[in-house]
């Protein structure tokens, strides 16, 4: 039997007072949210075996504590079923990492949102979309899961962008709700699915968390070759500037099927943008770096010779390529992180279907 | 057409959190600035060092204050390592922090 829940609560009318004491509340994201009664947040927790009072997660500056009870009621809230949680709890596992750097992402003036990669059979299970709009709205799992990590960083660590410490100048949509699986069966012959480049194994689900600025996408509709693919990729890394510490490149199924038919293996992909994505010191200087953001001694230009070429990645594993989206058309993408990787992490997690 | 959606009493639960922060309370306040050391601690944000100079540059003329302690804790988007501020603590008698964006 699951121990009693200790949130106060509060008794309304019908369903329709409850959305609108929450908006009142300032517990929304803007949207109505489904009330969390205890017998649904009960069930939430008894889908992934917790006690109300387990602790998912500290967020490491500030200490706040976020237990299994407060995040289920987010996630009641965001419209979650119950079987869901498990891939919220491994979400929140995630992001409270020291490396992701949480705090700073969430109040920072440069307005990250955070984006869930999940990965595994778990993907087929939850119906969670990785193909034809797999960033857009319409499906139930990608659109709650999203949601419950921003309810869950704005009601329990207290981090929301009306009246509080959320501080971006422009802020970003994905703030509302991030969450897309890979399209596992799209990848290229012998690629593995992104929890299993960082670790995992084939058979594992998992999370992998991300914080995302705004992405670009691009039609590359011509060429067929990963080294042309590529190429265009590479134009629309470069306004980030030299030595890109991580960025997730999103690949297209179609594009995904040329790296197939030419063999190329995944860490190819890093590899040949950090080769041959390079300008000299005096084209990165004329575009304005290095930056503000930039300022990492690596990354310093000043120094060299103006003829001497950088690449836009630090490294070839700096990229995270990715293969999301449906069967048809070319279009794929690029997502930086946060400060280009510098100083929030990307980090991913198993997701433990019974804890 | 429906006319009662939810209508029904509701009992609903509360989804934020208290979080107790820890406060260590305010330091003993100096009663004057003159003879003292001066700590300029940025956040490595671009303005902040040019922010705490112009501080600086104000106080020098009101104050006959010792000496100027220009350090940068490095990285704006976390806190000051302790040891680092303990460090800085040993070479200074007051510190100005500024977030110069």
């Amino acid at each position: 039997m699951i121990p009693r829940l200790t949130s106060d609560s509060i008794e309304v009318s019908d369903a329709l007072e409850a959305i609108e004491t929450y908006f009142e509340n300032g517990w929304s994201d803007g949207l109505p949210v489904v009330p969390p009664t205890p017998e649904a947040v009960t069930a939430m927790l008894e889908a992934a075996s917790l006690v109300p009072d387990d602790i998912l997660g500290i967020e490491p500056v500030k200490g706040a504590v976020i237990t299994a009870e407060k995040a289920a009621i987010n996630a009641v809230m965001a419209g979650c079923k119950p079987e869901y949680m498990p891939v919220v709890i491994a979400a929140i596992e995630a992001i409270t990492q020291p490396e992701f750097n949480l705090h700073g992402i969430t109040v920072s003036t440069m307005g990250a949102a955070i984006m869930l990669i999940v990965n595994g059979p778990i993907t087929k299970d939850l119906e969670i979309n990785s193909g034809v709009s797999a960033f857009g709205p319409g499906h139930r799992a990608n659109a709650t899961i999203g949601r419950a990590i921003r309810l869950v960083i704005q009601n329990i660590l207290g981090t929301k962008s009306n009246n509080g410490l959320d501080k971006a100048t422009l802020g970003h949509p994905g703030k509302y709700s991030w969450c897309i699986a890979e399209n596992e069966e799209a990848l290229p012959n012998e690629w593995s699915p992104l929890h299993v480049t960082h670790g995992l194994t084939e058979g594992e689900s998992a999370v992998t968390v991300m914080s995302g600025l705004s992405g670009t996408q691009f039609g590359e509709h011509e060429v067929s070759t990963p080294e042309r693919i590529l190429d265009a990729f590479a134009q629309r890394l470069y306004p980030m500037g030299p030595g890109v510490k991580q960025v997730v490149l999103v690949i297209c199924p179609e594009h995904a099927s040329h790296f197939s038919a030419a063999g190329w293996k995944k860490e190819q992909v890093g590899k040949y943008i950090y080769e041959n994505a390079r300008k000299p010191a005096s084209e990165w200087i004329a575009m304005g770096f290095p930056s503000g953001a930039q300022r990492d001694p690596k990354s310093e230009l000043g120094d060299a010779n103006a003829d001497q070429l950088t690449s836009v990645l630090d490294s070839p594993e700096s990229a995270i390529p990715i293969v999301v989206g449906g069967d048809g058309g070319a279009w794929s993408a690029v997502i930086p992180p946060w400060s280009l990787g510098s100083r929030s992490k990307v980090v991913t997690r198993p997701i433990k279907a019974n804890r | 057409m429906v006319t009662n959606i939810g209508a029904k009493p509701l009992r609903v639960l509360d989804p934020t959190a208290t979080q107790s922060i820890a406060t260590d309370g305010m330091a003993v306040r100096t009663e004057s600035l003159a003879g003292k050391r001066i700590g300029l601690l940025t956040n490595d944000k671009l303005n902040a060092a040019n922010l705490l100079d112009a501080v600086y540059d104000v106080l020098a003329e009101r104050f006959e204050v010792a000496s100027a302690y220009r350090v940068n804790k490095g990285d704006a988007s976390r806190p000051a390592d302790p040891g680092f501020l303990n460090d800085l603590s040993q070479e200074i008698d007051v510190a100005i922090l500024a977030n110069g964006d």
